[in-house]
C-alpha cells in the first residue's frame, strides 16, 4: 500500500495542472449541491418538524354559531382522531386602534396545551384572566409591540399583551380567555382537527366531510387545511427549489463528466507511467489503486473546500429567504453536508472507476510502447475530406482534432453542452422572472399614481414628514378633472378594504377599481373581470391556496358587514391574497366611499412634471407619488442566483475545455513541434487547438440550446405552482430569435474561453525543449 | 566578413541550458550547394547546432545569419514564415502527422503558405514521382516502413524549395539498406544544387554524400575535412 500511496502522490504532484482542474471542479460542484440541498431542507424540514411538536391541526375550521350548537359540534367531531375546541371566535378590526394590526382573529382557550395545537408560548405566558391577550407571533421576529402593551380599540376592553406565542397551523392571531372572548362579541366557532390520514388534499377533504356529516349544511363558515398553510410558509422559499434542484444537478453533471474526461486522460497521458508500475511489479489492482488515489486526492481537497464554502455561501441566502416567513432559526442538518462531502468523493470514485479499470488491464508491453494513437477509419477520412477543403490548414486541420479522440471529445462536447444548457436555462428563468414582473408590477414611467385619501376605515399610510393625501374634490370631480387633462389616455379609480375569508386567519385585502380597467387593471387570464356587484376575480396563488376554483362562491366581510362573491375570473398577480371587484361591491361593503387613488396613463410624449403640475392645480389635495419600483425580492434573489450560477457552471464547463486542450496539446506535442519545424506560426497552433474546440463549441451550443429550453419548460412550471401560481404563457414563451442565436453562441465562447489559455501556453512551447524530451 | 555566397553564417554560437553548455563559441559557414555532414559524439551539440540554424532554438550569444537574414531579430512568428520558406528538416523520428495520409502530408507543407489544397496536391505528386514513391501516396504513415516515411519526409521537406535542407540523423533509425537509399537520394539533392546540412553517426554515409566534413565535440567544431565525393 506504501508503494501504491507513494506512487499516486508523485503522480498528483507531476500532474499539478490536472489535479487543480480536479480540485476546481469537484470545489464548485460541491457547494453547488450543498446549496441546493441546503435550501430544499429549509423549504420543508422545519414547518413539519414544528408541526409534529405541536401537533398541528390538520384542519382548521370556522362554523356560525347561529346555525350549529357546541355540542353538535363536539359529537361530530367524534370521527377526527385528535379535537380542540370549539373555542368561540371573534373578528377584531384594528383600524380605529393607535396601533394598526389589520383585522385579527381572536381565540378564546383556556390553555395553550392540549390534544391538537399545541401552542408554543415563547415569551411571557399565556392568558389566564380578564384584560390579557397573547398574540401569536414567531420567534424572533420583532414587531412594533412589547409585553405590557395596552390594546385599546373604541368600545372594546383594554387588553394587555402578556404573552407572544406561535402556533404553526396559525389557528388564530391572537388568542384570550373563553370568558375574555365573550365580550370581544365572538361570531365563529373555531373547531381543530387532526385525522389518521391527512397527507392529500383527497384525504384532508374526506376528514372533513366526516366531521361535518349531520350537520347544517350552512354551518360551516369555511376551512383551512394544514397543507395550505405549509404551501404558504414554504411557497416564496419553494419557487427557489426546482430551479436550484436543476442547477444542482447540472453542477454535478459538469463535475462527473469532467472528473470523467480528466481522469480518463490522465489514464492516457500516464500509458507510459502505467507501463513503468507494471514493469517494476505493481499488481493490475495496485495501478488501480494508484489512479483512483491520485483521482482522490484532489477531490476530497475540493470537496471539503466546497461544502465549507457552500456553507457560507448559501446559508445568508437561506437565512435571508426563510426569515420572511417566521420560520423557527434554521441550521442546515447534518445530512446536507454529509450528503456533501461525502457523496462527492463516492461520485468522483465512480467516475475514475471506469478509467482505472481499463488502466488495470493495460498489457504493460502495449503501455510502454504508447504514444501512437489510435485512430479511426472515421477520423481518417474527415481528416481526408478537410484537407481539400479551402479553409486554411490550420483551421481544418483543428477541425479534424476532435475525430482523432471521440470519446474525449464526446465528454468534452457534454460539458459544453451542460453549459450551454444552464445559461439557456438561466436566461429563460430570468426572462420568465422579469416578463411575470414586469406583468405585475408595472412600473412604467407612462404611468402617474395619486393618492386621493384613506381607504375607508383605514389610518393614513405616510411616511413621517409626507404630506397626507386629502383630496379637495369629489371622487366624480376629481376623476373628470383627471380626464380632462391633456396628455391623458386612461384613468383608473381605486379604493381597498381589508377583509377576512371566513375560515382561518388569512386575510386578503379586496382592490375595488372603476375606469379603464382593460388599461390599467391586471390581467384577465381566464374568465371575465367584474361587471357587476358580489363579482371578483382572484390571482391563481389565491385559489391555490385555499383550494378554490373559479365559479366557487366566498363569504368576505368587512367593516362589519359581511356579503357573499362569486370569483368569476383569474387575474395574473403576485400577491395571493388580493381579491378584486369593481366599483359596485364597494358600495355593498362600504357604501358611499370615495377612491383613495387614482392611477393615469399618459398619452405618449406627455411629460410627467408638467402632466403632475396640471394634476396639482386642478386638485391640491392629491399626492403624486414619485414612480414605483417594480422590482421584486425574489425576482432579484432568483435573477442573481442565476447568474451567480450561470458563471460558476459556466466556468466549470470552461475548465473541461482548458483540461481537454492541455491534454490534447501534451499528447500531441511531437506534432505541433513538426508542424512548428515546418513553418507553422504560434498564432496558427493556436487556432488550431482553438478551433478544435470551437468546432465543439458550435455543436455543443446546437445541442445544448434546445435542451436548455425543454429543461425551462419544466422547470418553469415547477417553480410557478411551488409559487401557488399557473405557469401563463408570458412566462413560458420567453425565448425569441435574437436571444436564441445569442444563446447558440455561448457554446463557441465557452469553449473558446477554455481552450485560449492552453492553446496559447502549446503555440509558445519552445520545440527543442519537445525535441529534446523525446 | 559577410560572404556573398553563404547560406548560413554561425559566429560565435553559445548555448547554454540550465545544466549544461550545448554550444561553446561556435562559428561556422556554409555556403550555396554545399552538401555539409556533422559528426560527433552524443551530447557535444550537433541537435543543437542544426536547430540554431532552423531558428528552432535561440542562441545564448552569437548571432546566426540564414541567407542575409538575423535570426536573432526575428520574433516567433518572424522565424515561422522563415522557416516555411527557406528552410526543409527532416529529423530522425516523428517526421509525419498520424492521421493524415502521406500525400497529405506532404501537401500540409505548401498549404502553409497559402497554396490551395488542389496545387499543393499536385506538387505533392511531382515529387512523390520524383522520389519514387508515388504507389504510397493514399497510405498513412503507419503503414508505411521506415525508410518509405523518410522519403516522404524529405518530400516534404523539399515542398517549397527551401534553399537550405536541414536533416537531423535521417537514417538513425533506418537499417542499412534504407539508410543507404534515403542518403542517395540526398546525394541527389545536392547534385542538383540542393544546400545541405547532415547529422549522422554513420561516417561511412557522410563520407559518401558530403563535400565537407565537420566533428563536433564539446560544443566546439573540433576538426573540419573538404571531401572528395566517391
Ligand atoms: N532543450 C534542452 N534542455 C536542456 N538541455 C538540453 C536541451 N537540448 C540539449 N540539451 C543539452 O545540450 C547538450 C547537447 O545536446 P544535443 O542534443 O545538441 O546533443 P547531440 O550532439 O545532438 O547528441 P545526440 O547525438 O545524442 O543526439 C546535451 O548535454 C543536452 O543534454
Ligand atoms: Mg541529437
Amino acid at each position: 500500500m506504501n508503494a501504491v500511496w507513494h506512487a499516486a502522490w508523485a503522480a498528483v504532484r507531476r500532474r499539478k495542472l490536472q489535479t487543480i482542474v480536479i480540485g476546481v471542479v469537484v470545489c464548485a460542484a460541491s457547494a453547488t449541491l450543498v446549496m441546493a440541498l441546503g435550501l430544499l431542507e429549509a423549504a420543508s424540514a422545519p414547518f413539519d418538524r414544528a408541526f409534529a411538536t405541536q401537533q398541528g391541526a390538520h384542519l382548521s375550521a370556522a362554523f356560525d354559531p347561529a346555525k350549529v350548537s357546541e355540542a353538535d359540534l363536539t359529537r361530530a367531531a367524534g370521527k377526527a382522531e385528535a379535537t380542540a375546541g370549539p373555542f368561540r371566535q371573534a373578528t377584531v378590526d384594528t383600524s380605529e386602534g393607535e396601533v394598526f394590526l389589520g383585522t385579527l382573529t381572536v381565540v378564546g382557550r383556556a390553555d395553550p396545551g392540549g390534544p391538537v395545537d399545541r401552542v408554543s408560548v415563547w415569551e411571557g405566558r399565556w392568558a389566564t384572566g380578564p384584560g390579557e391577550i397573547v398574540l401569536n407571533r414567531a420567534p424572533g421576529s420583532d414587531g412594533r409591540m412589547e409585553l405590557g402593551f395596552r390594546l385599546s380599540l373604541p368600545g372594546r376592553p383594554v387588553l394587555t399583551v402578556v404573552g407572544f406565542a406561535r402556533s404553526v397551523t396559525g389557528s388564530a392571531d391572537a388568542w384570550v380567555t373563553p370568558d375574555q372572548v365573550t365580550a370581544l362579541r365572538p361570531t365563529a366557532l373555531q373547531m381543530l382537527y387532526r385525522f389518521g390520514k391527512a397527507d392529500t388534499a383527497v384525504e384532508v377533504d374526506a376528514g372533513r366531510a366526516a366531521v361535518t356529516a349531520g350537520l347544517a349544511a350552512d354551518a360551516l363558515l369555511g376551512t383551512l387545511s394544514h397543507l395550505t398553510v405549509k404551501d404558504k410558509a414554504t411557497s416564496e422559499l419553494g419557487v427557489f427549489i426546482p430551479f436550484l434542484m436543476i442547477f444542482g444537478v447540472l453542477g454535478l453533471a459538469v463535475a462527473i463528466l469532467i472528473v470523467a474526461n480528466v481522469v480518463s486522460g490522465a489514464v492516457v497521458a500516464g500509458l507510459r507511467h502505467i507501463g513503468m508500475l507494471k514493469a517494476i511489479g505493481f499488481t493490475p489492482n495496485q495501478v488501480m489503486a494508484v489512479y483512483l488515489v491520485m483521482v482522490s486526492i484532489p477531490a476530497v481537497a475540493g470537496c471539503a473546500v466546497g461544502t465549507v464554502v457552500g456553507n457560507i455561501f448559501a446559508k445568508p441566502v437561506v437565512q435571508d429567504a426563510v426569515e420572511g416567513f417566521g420560520v423557527d432559526q434554521l441550521s442546515f442538518a447534518p445530512w446536507v453536508n454529509v450528503a456533501a462531502a461525502v457523496g462527492m468523493p463516492v461520485l468522483v470514485a465512480s467516475a475514475a472507476l471506469v478509467p482505472a479499470l481499463r488502466a488495470r488491464r493495460l498489457p504493460a508491453a502495449r503501455a510502454i510502447s504508447a504514444g501512437a494513437t489510435p485512430h479511426t477509419g472515421r477520423a481518417l477520412r474527415i481528416q481526408r475530406r478537410l484537407s481539400g477543403t479551402r479553409l486554411p490548414r490550420s483551421v481544418s486541420l483543428g477541425l479534424g482534432l476532435p475525430f482523432a479522440r471521440p470519446g474525449r471529445s464526446a465528454l468534452t462536447l457534454a460539458s459544453v453542452v451542460l453549459g450551454v444548457m444552464t445559461v439557456t436555462l438561466a436566461a429563460g428563468v430570468t426572462m420568465s422572472m422579469t416578463a411575470y414582473n414586469n406583468a405585475v408590477r408595472p412600473n412604467h414611467t407612462d404611468r402617474v399614481e395619486l393618492l386621493a385619501g384613506p381607504p375607508p376605515g383605514a389610518p393614513v399610510f405616510a411616511e413621517p414628514g409626507a404630506e397626507r393625501p386629502a383630496a379637495k374634490l369629489s371622487d366624480t370631480e376629481d376623476e373628470s378633472m383627471l380626464r380632462s387633462l391633456p396628455g391623458t389616455s386612461a384613468v383608473l379609480a381605486m379604493s381597498q378594504l381589508d377583509t377576512e375569508v371566513a375560515g382561518g386567519t388569512q386575510e386578503a385585502t379586496i382592490l375595488f377599481y372603476r375606469g379603464d380597467t382593460a388599461a390599467l387593471g391586471p390581467r384577465v387570464l381566464t374568465g371575465h373581470w367584474p361587471d357587476g356587484p358580489g363579482q371578483v376575480v382572484v390571482p391563481s396563488r389565491f385559489l391555490n391556496q385555499r383550494g378554490l376554483s373559479v365559479g366557487d362562491t366566498i363569504t368576505v366581510q368587512a367593516r362589519g358587514n359581511r356579503t357573499q362573491v362569486k370569483i368569476v375570473g383569474v387575474v395574473l398577480t403576485n400577491n395571493a391574497d388580493q381579491i378584486f371587484a369593481d366599483w359596485a361591491t364597494l358600495n355593498v361593503l362600504a357604501p358611499g366611499a370615495r377612491a383613495s387613488s387614482y392611477q393615469v396613463r399618459m398619452a405618449p410624449g406627455t411629460a410627467r412634471d408638467t402632466y403632475t403640475a396640471a394634476v396639482r392645480s386642478g386638485d391640491p389635495g392629491l399626492r403624486v407619488l414619485p414612480p414605483r419600483d417594480g422590482t421584486s425580492s425574489t425576482a432579484v434573489i432568483i435573477i442573481s442566483a442565476a447568474v451567480v450560477l450561470t458563471l460558476v457552471l459556466g466556468a466549470v464547463a470552461a475548465l473541461g475545455v482548458f483540461n481537454t486542450v492541455v491534454l490534447n496539446a501534451r499528447e500531441r506535442r511531437r506534432d505541433l513541434g513538426m508542424l512548428k519545424s515546418i513553418g507553422m506560426t504560434p498564432r496558427q497552433v493556436t487556432v488550431l487547438l482553438v478551433t478544435s474546440m470551437g468546432a465543439l463549441g458550435v455543436v455543443g451550443g446546437l445541442i445544448g440550446v434546445p435542451l436548455g429550453i425543454a429543461v425551462h419548460q419544466l422547470v418553469v412550471p415547477a417553480m410557478a405552482h411551488a409559487g401557488q401560481a399557473d405557469a401563463v404563457d408570458i412566462l413560458m414563451d420567453v425565448y425569441r430569435a435574437p436571444a436564441l442565436a445569442l444563446l447558440a453562441l455561448t457554446g463557441v465562447v465557452i469553449a473558446v474561453l477554455g481552450a485560449l489559455l492552453p492553446a496559447r501556453g502549446a503555440a509558445r512551447l519552445s520545440i527543442a525543449t519537445v525535441l529534446h524530451n523525446e | 566578413m559577410q560572404n556573398a555566397d553563404a547560406v548560413v553564417e554561425m559566429t560565435n554560437v553559445r548555448k547554454e541550458y540550465s545544466d549544461s553548455i550545448a554550444l561553446d563559441g561556435l562559428s561556422l559557414t556554409i555556403r550555396a550547394g554545399e552538401a555539409v555532414a556533422v559528426m560527433g559524439p552524443s551530447g557535444s551539440g550537433k541537435s543543437t547546432l542544426l536547430n540554431m540554424i532552423a531558428g528552432l532554438d535561440r542562441p545564448t550569444s552569437g548571432s546566426v545569419v540564414v541567407h542575409g537574414s538575423d535570426l536573432g531579430a526575428l520574433d516567433e512568428t518572424g522565424l515561422a514564415l522563415f522557416r516555411r520558406r527557406g528552410i526543409g528538416m527532416i529529423f530522425q523520428f516523428f517526421n509525419l502527422l498520424d492521421d493524415l495520409s502521406a500525400l497529405d502530408n506532404v501537401a500540409l507543407a505548401a498549404q502553409l503558405t497559402g497554396t490551395s489544397a488542389g496545387q499543393a496536391r499536385a506538387r505533392a505528386l511531382e515529387l512523390f514521382g520524383e522520389l519514387g514513391i508515388s504507389n504510397r501516396k493514399n497510405v498513412y504513415p503507419a503503414q508505411l516502413s521506415g525508410g518509405e516515411r523518410q522519403r516522404v519526409a524529405v518530400a516534404r521537406a523539399l515542398m517549397n524549395r527551401p534553399a537550405l535542407l536541414l536533416a537531423d540523423e535521417p537514417t538513425g533509425a533506418l537499417d542499412s539498406r534504407s539508410g543507404e537509399q534515403v542518403m542517395d537520394l540526398l546525394l541527389d539533392l545536392n547534385q542538383i544544387g540542393q544546400t545541405l546540412l547532415l547529422v549522422t553517426h554513420d561516417g561511412r554515409l557522410a563520407t559518401r554524400c558530403a563535400t565537407r566534413l565537420i566533428e563536433v565535440a564539446d560544443g566546439r567544431i573540433a576538426r573540419e575535412h573538404s571531401l572528395e565525393r566517391a
